[in-house]
Parts: structure tokens; C-alpha cells; sequence
């Protein structure tokens, strides 16, 4: 094999070696990040884990209510609303990708991903 | 030498292309109808195209599949005193395939109980509980049998005071649909939440199965994960809409034989299998079977191709045979009594 043959080998093995880490010491998750989206837009995403000192924020949804968002360190919850039924207020805070909060009434869900077990649907 | 690094170019161009493609890019879209939430996501060069076609079917197939609106042919097949109604094949045929299902559970599954589920509140969100003899007329005007389909006639028709309802089976049918259009775009992987009904297509873009969790009837997190390939999975159970009086809980899955919620120690039945209608309808029927009848109607049926979870009252899980090797409890659950039943 000719020099260049061989250095080229090596490259490649290297790069190879490198894909392979990047794959598998990639951080399993980037943090908590809230995603907040009305009608499916996205409104917006909150890394909650950045979170430092709580605060809330107000969105008008297509049902034409309003949901009032608490965000704290790690935790985000739907604190008031107009919407009818009040599940999205009595569900209360979540802090994982387990169950999203969806407001149906108008069209709100905050869901969150990245952390924990990598999980591509739930039932029940 | 200038070959070479051409060629060691491209091979780098290789292998950044095959670490990417660790990580396909996923087309995602939620969707509000059927009164939830569903989640699309589709993986692969077509999957923007194929989640604004699924969108479209998914609300073609609300207007088609309600019985609450005015407009609705349901509505119209319920409200017709009697009378012969024309319908739509694809509805007729849904009817059909409902109908034939709930022969099949021996009546634990019956579409014609949408009376009942109204004089509960379930549908107004108005609830309230009904005195025995009300009851025992609810129970009277329950029976899917009574349903008559002129399939070549594409008409149907109740006697009067029956309401066909496919809240049992619109999910899952809607799931079966989901995934006959993804097989004709060619996508190869894709996963579809229809508010609590999963419907996967195919397997993980990397090959692996997609991994599904079951939740926890109290609502304390992920109970299990299931491990599926091209299958459905539908849980039904009483905590899942629900209303107290008295202390006592009423859910929303009806016995259709007393027309009251039924109670047979389960808190909920997972059922997995290649058909999301079937999965969907065996679900509710087996949670009013119970775990013992609903165990030997899985043995009578192995046609089907369903796997079961059960989670019973006390927390305990019991699974059949065919998940042994693609179910694991979930993180906190671990400590729970699986048994597994053949």
C-alpha cells in the first residue's frame, strides 16, 4: 500500500472513531426545555433548567382565551386561565415529558423534551 | 494525489452523512380534532408532505366519524326516527368492521351505547347519575345488533331511541388510515399519537423499535415501556374521564349489560397489536370483561395478533406471553408484581 493509501486509512479510521464518540458521548439530554405551542405554532421554548428566578407570562390562544404560564426552575405550570374546563390550571405543575399540558379549549400545549429516558410516544 | 484527496474528501462527506443520519431529520405537527390532541411526526425525505396529507385525513375523517355534529351523517343515522339513511361507503364499512368487532367481544364492546354515556354527562361534561330504572331503559336500548347495514345500498338504519356512537373505535380506525397512507407515500417510519392512541409505522429511522410508554393510571409517570415495530397501542381506563358524587367515582367505560361503569378490578388494558381499530375496541371491551374473561377471549382469538397489558386495582401488572421480551417497567415502577399470563 502506498503512503497516501495508507495515510488516508488512518483519516478515515480517525474520523470514524470520532463519529462513533460523538454518537455515543453526546449528552443524553440538553436540560429541560419547555415547548409552548398554540394551534401547533410554536410560541416558545423555555430551558428550564437555565431558570433562575420565577416569572409569568400571558398568551391569547386561537379558542380565544388566555392562559397565564408560571415558570420556575425546573417546573412550569398553566396558573390561571379563561378557558372553561380548567384542566390545563388543575393539572398543575410538570417537570418532565411524561404528560404534556394541553389546554383543548384553546389549543395550548406545553410539553417538555430533552432529558430523561428517550421515550417517542405514550398511551393511556 | 490530487485523486486521493478527492477520495478522502468524499469519504468524509460519507461519514458526516452517516453520523447525521444517525439523527434524521423528523417532520412534526400537532393537530387539534376528535376533542384531543394528536401528535405527528414523520421521519425521511417525504415527511413534510406526508404530515400536511395526514393532517387532511385526520380532519376529514372528524367530520366523518362525529356524532355530536348537526351535520354529521351519524348525526343524521341517529336522528332519523327509524328511516332508512344513505352513508358513505368508507363510514359503512367502518360500521361494518365496528359491528362485526363487537359480535366478537359478545356485546363487552357495543357502538350503540351513546345514549347511555349521554345520560351519564359524558358528552355534555354535565354528570350526573341515573336511578335504577333508568338504568335498566338505558341498558334496554343498547345493542349493536339492532344497527342495520344495506351495504350495497350504502344506507343504514336504527330503530328509534338507538344512537351509534364510535368514540370506542375512532382513534384507532383513524390510526389504521394513518398508517394505509404512509405505506402509499413510502414512508417507512413514522409515529402518531391520536391522543392517547399510538399508531406506529414502521420501525425508528435507526432500525430500532420505537419505544412507547404506558402511563400510570394514578398519574405518577411512565407505568411500562413496550417495544413495537408496525403496531398499535391503546390503553382504555376508568381514570382517564371520570367524575365523583358522593365519594363514590364514575369513569366513563359503561357495562352495556347494566349501562353503568364497569367494575371488574382492572384500572386499565393495554392492548397492542397490528390493527389500531381492533386494538382500540378490544381495549374498552376488555376492560369490561375484566382480566379472567378478558384473558380467555385473547386465548379464543389468537387470529387477531394482540398482546395485552393489565394493570389491575391494587397497582399489579399482568401481561400475555408475546411481551415478555419487549415490555420493562418504567423508571420508579420497578419495584411492581408483573405476571405473565399464557
Amino acid at each position: 500500500m502506498s503512503r497516501n493509501a495508507k495515510l488516508i486509512l488512518l483519516l478515515l479510521v480517525l474520523v470514524g472513531a470520532a463519529c462513533a464518540a460523538f454518537v455515543l458521548l453526546r449528552p443524553a439530554g440538553e436540560g429541560t426545555v419547555a415547548r409552548i405551542t398554540l394551534d401547533g405554532k410554536l410560541v416558545e421554548e423555555i430551558d428550564l433548567s437555565a431558570v433562575t428566578e420565577p416569572y409569568t407570562f400571558t398568551v391569547e390562544g386561537p379558542g380565544g382565551f388566555t392562559n397565564t404560564i408560571e415558570v420556575e426552575p425546573g417546573r412550569i405550570r398553566v396558573r390561571e386561565a379563561g378557558c372553561p374546563d380548567q384542566v390545563c390550571v388543575n393539572q398543575g405543575y410538570i417537570s418532565d415529558g411524561t404528560v404534556p399540558i394541553v389546554c383543548l379549549p384553546n389549543k395550548l400545549v406545553i410539553e417538555i423534551t430533552g432529558g430523561g429516558d428517550s421515550l417517542d410516544a405514550a398511551t393511556g | 494525489m490530487l485523486r486521493r484527496c478527492l477520495a478522502l474528501g468524499a469519504a468524509l462527506i460519507l461519514m458526516a452523512g452517516l453520523l447525521t443520519g444517525c439523527q434524521a431529520k423528523a417532520a412534526e405537527s400537532t393537530v387539534f380534532a376528535m376533542d384531543t390532541v394528536m401528535s405527528l411526526t414523520v421521519y425521511g425525505g417525504k415527511g413534510e408532505e406526508a404530515v400536511a396529507e395526514a393532517t387532511e385525513l385526520i380532519y376529514d375523517l372528524q367530520n366523518l366519524l362525529t356524532a355530536t355534529d348537526e351535520n354529521s351523517p351519524l348525526y343524521a343515522l341517529n336522528h332519523a326516527g327509524g328511516a332508512w339513511t344513505t352513508l358513505d361507503g368508507d363510514l359503512l364499512a367502518l360500521l361494518s368492521d365496528s359491528q362485526a368487532l363487537c359480535e366478537k367481544t359478545g356485546g363487552a364492546l357495543d357502538i350503540t351505547a351513546y345514549p347511555a354515556v349521554q345520560a351519564w354527562g359524558f358528552i355534555s361534561k354535565d354528570y350526573r347519575v341515573p336511578g335504577e330504572e333508568e338504568l335498566t331503559d338505558l341498558a334496554s336500548r343498547i345493542d349493536y345488533a339492532a344497527l342495520e347495514l344495506d351495504l350495497k345500498g350504502s344506507r343504514a338504519r336504527l330503530p328509534e331511541g338507538m344512537e351509534v356512537e364510535l368514540g370506542a373505535v375512532a382513534k384507532g380506525y383513524t390510526g389504521d388510515r394513518l398508517a394505509q397512507l404512509m405505506a402509499e407515500l413510502g414512508v417507512e417510519s413514522a409515529i402518531f399519537s391520536l391522543g392517547g392512541n399510538v399508531q406506529a409505522v414502521g420501525s425508528k429511522p435507526d432500525g430500532s423499535p420505537w419505544r412507547v410508554a404506558i402511563q400510570d393510571p394514578d398519574g405518577q409517570g411512565n407505568l411500562a415501556i413496550v417495544e413495537v415495530t408496525d403496531k398499535a397501542v391503546v390503553t382504555s381506563g376508568g381514570y382517564q374521564r371520570y367524575f365523583e358524587q358522593d365519594g363514590v367515582t364514575y369513569w366513563h367505560i359503561l357495562d352495556p349489560v347494566t349501562a353503568a361503569p364497569a367494575r371488574t378490578g382492572l384500572q386499565s388494558v393495554t392492548v397492542i397489536g397490528p390493527e389500531g381499530l381492533v386494538c382500540d375496541g378490544l381495549s374498552t371491551a376488555l376492560f369490561v370483561l375484566g382480566e379472567e374473561q378478558g384473558m380467555a377471549f385473547w386465548r379464543d382469538h389468537p387470529e387477531l395478533g394482540v398482546e395485552l397489558v393489565f394493570v389491575r386495582e391494587d397497582g399489579s401488572v399482568a401481561i400475555t406471553a408475546g411481551l415478555e421480551d419487549s415490555f420493562t417497567l418504567g423508571d420508579g415502577f420497578t419495584d411492581r408484581e408483573v405476571q405473565v399470563l399464557s
